[in-house]
């Protein structure tokens, strides 16, 4: 049997954008939330941290699973420790608390996605 | 490859917020908690120091590193101090038995830290800790943590910085590369930062180890009375 031939890529310039895959765990489990108020949440939790200026870079939401309150953010690398750590010190949604879990962050998106342990089968 | 650990789990009665919050930092990838029983001294005479809770009664079959060393003081792992005056902090730096020297978070610093006992707490092994969960309840408190912790990071340029969580809630408790990221919000190069939460805690273990090996009689115990005395707000 042929051994399996590995290439090697390096990638030398810095990633344009990060990707981050994060949970949103709330204190009543039976709240349901829109993309539109988890992307109000985050936005608010920026400003509350770094102010109108600071919290002027952009950053999206490219998907939102509304049964398992997970979410894909796409954001410039250099906004990147900055929005990281709004999500970090968000603790309350509606006088409910909260919290964010980082699942994952990669520059790639398609790290983000065909992970095995998601897997169900048929 | 060093594991995370976080060092600061407030201690409920509530046995069973207590196992949920135990589980919730074994799910987020810490391999090494410690729970803190807080014990205020009032400034004359002598309170009890309360006494732990046997880690076999909260969770079933646990390694743990155990430390003999004063009476008191002899159940437990790790000891620390939150001093509230530069006076108590010059002394827990340069003199204390202990393990790590707790910064306070919810209130505006009490002092300035001084180079002089900064570098002497980093000299012999003595961590300063830094506690984020008030950073997570309210905004004030949030301001507070920020400054605190910069002027500290400032002063001991990023080294010998635990950054723990202090609290009761499991939804207070964030993710070891969280805090991680954290730090770094609180002027800590990213390689201090991910010490913060890993190779520091394990620095404080060994010291504390080594400490209850090699001052294991009555010195010691004589040494650590004094210090709880000393300290009127300690631990």
């Amino acid at each position: 049997m042929q051994p399996a031939i590995f290439e090697r890529v390096v990638v030398k310039n810095s990633p344009v954008y990060q990707y981050m895959k994060v949970s949103l765990v709330l204190e009543h489990v039976q709240t349901k939330l829109t993309a539109v108020e988890l992307k109000h949440l985050i936005t608010t939790g920026l400003k509350s941290l770094y102010g109108e200026v600071g919290a002027a870079f952009p950053f999206d939401l490219l998907t939102f699973e509304e049964d398992t309150l997970t979410a894909v953010l796409r954001v410039y690398s250099r906004g990147l420790v900055r929005l990281w750590s709004s999500l970090t010190l968000l603790g309350f949604f509606q006088q409910q608390r909260c919290a964010f879990r980082v699942l994952q962050v990669s520059p790639y998106l398609l790290s983000l996605t065909g992970n095995s342990r998601d897997l169900t089968l048929d | 490859m060093s594991l995370f650990m976080d060092l600061n789990l407030s201690w409920t009665t509530d046995k069973r917020r207590l196992q949920t919050l135990l589980e919730t930092a074994a799910h987020l990838g810490f391999s090494t908690v410690a729970i803190n029983y807080t014990y205020e001294a009032p400034s004359k005479g002598k309170k009890e120091i309360p006494k732990p809770t046997p880690v076999s009664q909260l969770v079933e079959q646990l390694p743990i590193v155990q430390r003999h060393n004063a009476a008191e003081y002899k159940a437990y792992d790790l000891l620390a101090v939150q001093p509230t005056t530069e006076k108590l902090f010059h002394a827990a730096c340069m003199t204390f038995d202990v393990d790590i020297i707790c910064i306070t978070v919810t209130e505006r610093l009490p002092f300035f830290f001084k180079r002089a006992p900064v570098n002497g707490a980093r000299e012999r092994g003595v961590m300063f800790e830094v506690c984020y969960a008030a950073a997570i309840r309210d905004s004030t408190m949030r301001r507070y943590t920020l400054t605190n912790a910069t002027s500290l990071v400032e002063r001991c340029a990023g080294k010998n910085v635990l950054i723990s969580s202090g609290t009761d809630k499991p939804l207070e408790l964030r993710g070891p590369y969280d805090i991680s990221n954290l730090a770094q919000l609180f002027g800590m190069s990213d390689v201090d930062a991910k010490d913060g939460v890993s190779s520091n805690g394990r620095s404080v273990l060994l010291h504390a180890d080594t400490v209850s090996m090699a001052t294991d009689g009555p010195p010691a115990a004589k040494k650590l009375k004094t210090a709880a005395t000393a300290a009127p707000s300690g631990l």
